[in-house]
């Protein structure tokens, strides 16, 4: 069980990190993704105007 | 089946249980009774309402040309009805830690039990109600969708408040499980669950009815916020009941375990209940109201991958220096700090979009409480982040500094926000060209700013007092202070932060007195339900 | 109502399960390795359980609160071990369902506060706080010694703990409610209560009051066993010691002039 204990605390203590990078590379990339950024502008765009009904 | 015949069964079904709660609990004379009690009175309450309206006609289709805001608006009322309470018994106790005998001599009404329904009614009646109120609100706005049906959100808002109810009526009948910010015992727990999963259930079907393919950001951090608190109520919650017929319940983890979950829940409770669902709201009403897009989108879905990521690490900052292995706090304080990079993200995101419209801040008190809510989110971050790292927390953990901090977040930014929403979405939802005062909003924002700012100072300087005055030793070596002393000192400073959450609490009626003249008083420009609204709506002018 | 017939809309789930995977891992890997932990802290097989009238204590503690003002872990800082005593280890919370380490100290840390003071003292300070101390700003809590204690169904709490891991037998469980009024009763038979919990089981009139087994008792019995379940760390000169040499305390003390 000791090993088992171990192993545990090893893969939290360094898996993290990894993980952060991941997860931050796909994030930044998924944000940054030139293609999007149409659809970003015009999402915040859209919520401003006035119209208060929903869409048919 | 209708829907109104479906709100009666499930009505039935809840009176049910009320009654065999009542009858199981008298059996053993268990407070489990009186609780009984309360659900089928309340059960048959909302029957009763419901029954008014049973036999008028079924709502014309033209219904679904517009959306379904009824549940928000009683959200929105339920949501003042309960700051008052919330605060109410906050001032409370805060002046009972000054005057201890300020109270009655009854067990309802001593401080331990006190301080849980001042929590639980602020957080989640307070709170809770403003979140599904306006995510109702936003989720179809911004997925240019009708709610699919009309019984979830109802479901879903008398059921949470049911929780509600039943969480601050068990505190005064002596019913908790003591796990800070989720007391309310196994059977609430069950039915929170319920609630919970037909808001997830909701929310989802409202956006797969949407007619926009991109989903706006604001419903990613409600989206975040109710799946990641369905997560923490669970585990945190498990536990077994000493019997079904009683409402005692034995927490499922011991000790170290048991303190590192809780502590996971408490402070991932600040991040996706606290945090998450009033980003949501940040995020949509500030824009709104400024009439300016967000300033950098992709700034706040990176913001949203990081606060999503980091905060579920961060916990153990509540636990340093105690007998949680070392590694788990030092993990802990290393995510607390780091934290600081996406809080400070969606803080300036909010900033700069205001940047170009400081006359619309000047002018206008509902922009000034979110403005101002931005601001205390920055500095209530960038606290939190200093006090997670463990040598100041040796300093400031267990004094009055925590709770300074915890109010800097609670009132600065969450109560802040959640006002300048309320005040921007009261107009809007009751089709009222302006909120019925302008200038009670500006007291309002007046009051709250200086209450705030009171309690934060008071609680600073008590706790930071109280931390040195533990730690102090004398030339001979010896401690110098005994507690007793520590705890004399801080008399002034209980005062004062009593007195400003007395403001604090001013400013909630002063709020509930103008929201509710908003709604009574017809407007002249009364616009009819198939007008669009004029986007120049502003109070201020 | 939860509809099948919405299709699933590809996007929201999406959303929805990548939320659940970045949120939930942090969490994950912070609380797994501690369920295997019993391998790396220090243990004790003499470790002894709470008896009911302690565990029914423990209750009215939760009950009326008091963990919002008092805390029950002392921290590997030398200021707090000379002011409340050896710092506290895991194994001294292991029966503790739930934990009552506590986050506020308006009052002062309980978690070496058994046998510190009288059962009469506590019974005082418990009924009005200022006639003990002039300054103190605790609540009264005079409706204690007035409450009878609800003994009837203890049995059912135990097995619960028992439920969650805690060791109690099932002669702990039928003797339950007897076992409370027992050790609030010291002028009736005690043999059993003793022979299942241990020489050390505090037996006493807690209140002082020898006519009824009041929640006062009940809340004294368990104050008064407050960091004596487990002698881990009684040894004083070896947890001074440690104390001494973890960097955390040396850290702490840094206000030493």
């Amino acid at each position: 069980m000791t090993i088992d204990h171990h192993m545990l605390v090893g893969f939290a203590k360094s898996f993290g990190l990894f993980y952060l990078l991941a997860m931050a590379a796909v994030a930044l990339i998924y944000a940054c993704w030139p293609a999007n950024r149409n659809r970003f502008d015009k999402a915040a765009r859209d919520i401003i105007d006035d119209e208060d009904r929903p869409w048919h | 089946m209708s829907e109104r015949q479906r709100g009666l069964i499930v009505l039935a079904v809840l009176a049910f249980i009320g009654l065999a709660m009542a009858v199981a609990g008298a059996g053993r004379g268990d407070p489990l009774q009186a609780h009984g009690y309360i659900v089928l009175l309340f059960s048959i309450g909302i029957g009763c309402v419901l029954l008014k309206g049973y036999f008028a006609p079924e709502p014309p289709a033209t219904r679904l040309d517009s959306y379904y805001d009824d549940p928000s608006k009683v959200g929105i009322v339920l949501a003042m009805g309960w700051a008052v309470f919330g605060m109410f018994v906050g001032d409370w106790v805060a002046w009972l830690l000054a005057f201890p005998d300020l109270t009655f001599d009854a067990a309802w009404s001593s401080f331990g039990r006190l301080r849980p329904a001042h929590t639980t009614g602020v957080i989640f009646g307070f709170g809770g109600n403003a979140l599904i109120a306006t995510s109702f609100h936003v989720m179809q706005r911004t997925a240019r969708a009708r709610m699919p049906d009309q019984f979830s959100p109802w479901f879903v808002l008398i059921g949470y408040n049911l929780f509600c109810l039943l969480a601050v009526s068990g505190y005064f009948l002596g019913i908790t499980q003591s796990k800070e910010y989720a007391e309310p015992e196994w059977y609430a727990d069950i039915w929170l669950v319920i609630v919970w999963v037909t808001y997830l259930l909701l929310y989802l079907r409202t956006l797969a009815r949407r007619k926009e393919p991109h989903i706006y950001v604001a419903n990613w951090y409600y989206l975040a916020f109710i799946l990641v608190v369905a997560i923490l109520h669970v585990v945190n919650n498990l536990a077994v009941p000493a019997s079904f017929a009683g409402a005692k319940s034995y927490s499922a983890f011991a000790g170290v375990q048991d303190a590192m979950t809780q502590w996971w829940y408490g402070h991932n409770a600040v991040a996706f209940f606290l945090t998450a669902g009033f980003l949501g709201m940040l995020y949509y009403y500030l824009p709104k109201r400024a009439e300016r897009p967000i300033y950098s989108y992709r700034m706040s879905i990176i913001g949203f991958w990081g606060i999503t990521f980091f905060y579920m690490w961060a916990g153990s900052h509540h636990l340093h220096y105690t007998a949680l292995p070392q590694w788990v706090q030092t993990l802990g304080m290393t995510f607390s700090v780091m934290l600081i990079v996406p809080s400070w993200i969606a803080a300036a995101n909010a900033l700069l979009t205001l940047n170009g419209a400081w006359h619309k801040v000047r002018d206008d008190a509902t922009l000034r409480f979110m403005m101002m809510a931005a601001i205390f989110y920055g500095l209530s971050t960038f606290e939190g982040s200093f006090m997670a790292i463990r040598s100041v927390n040796s300093l400031s953990h267990y004094t009055d500094w925590t709770i300074g901090h915890v109010h800097a977040g609670a009132m600065g930014w969450v109560a802040l926000i959640t006002f300048g929403s309320i005040y921007a979405l009261v107009p809007w939802l009751w089709k009222r060209e302006r909120m019925y005062s302008p200038a009670l909003v500006e007291v309002h924002f007046w009051l709250a700013l200086a209450g705030t700012l009171v309690y934060v100072f008071a609680m600073w300087n008590s706790g930071i007092i109280q931390g040195l005055m533990w730690r102090t030793y004398s030339d001979s070596g010896t401690l110098t202070y005994s507690f007793l002393d520590s705890m004399v000192a801080m008399h002034p400073y209980y005062v004062a932060r009593a007195v400003g959450g007395l403001l604090f609490l001013i400013g909630a009626v002063v709020g509930c007195y103008n929201i509710w003249m908003t709604i009574r008083r017809p407007s002249g420009a009364e616009a009819t339900a198939d007008t669009p609204l004029p986007a120049t709506m502003q109070p201020a002018e | 109502m939860f509809g099948t017939h919405y299709r699933i809309e590809r996007k929201s789930v999406i959303l929805a399960v990548a939320i659940m995977i970045v949120a939930s891992i942090g969490g994950l890997i912070e609380i797994a390795p501690l369920f295997t932990i019993d391998d790396t802290v220090e243990t004790d097989p003499d470790m002894r359980v709470y008896t009911p009238l302690e565990l029914a204590g423990r209750n009215i503690y939760i009950r009326e609160g008091c963990y919002a003002c008092h805390s029950q872990m002392i921290r590997t800082l030398q200021d707090e071990v000379e002011r409340y005593g050896p710092y506290s280890l895991a194994v001294e919370s292991k029966y503790d369902h739930p934990m009552l380490w506590g986050s506020k100290r308006t009052g002062p840390d309980l978690a070496r506060i058994g046998g510190k003071y009288s059962d009469q003292w506590h019974t005082a300070h418990l009924t009005n706080p200022r006639d003990v101390v002039p300054q103190s700003i605790m609540p009264r809590y005079g409706w204690l010694g007035r409450a009878q204690l609800h003994t009837a169904h203890l049995g059912d709490d135990l097995r619960a703990m028992r439920a969650v891991g805690v060791p109690y037998t099932d002669a702990m469980i039928a003797n339950a409610a007897a076992d409370a009024v027992a050790q609030a009763s010291p002028d009736d038979d005690t043999a059993g209560l003793v022979e299942r919990y241990g020489e050390e089981t505090q037996v006493r009139t807690f209140d002082g009051d020898r006519r009824t087994v009041s929640e006062m008792d009940a809340l004294v019995a368990y104050l008064q066993i407050l960091g004596k379940l487990s002698k881990a760390a009684e040894q004083p000169a070896k947890a001074v010691a440690a104390a001494a040499t973890a960097p955390a305390a040396a850290e702490g003390g840094q206000a030493r002039p």
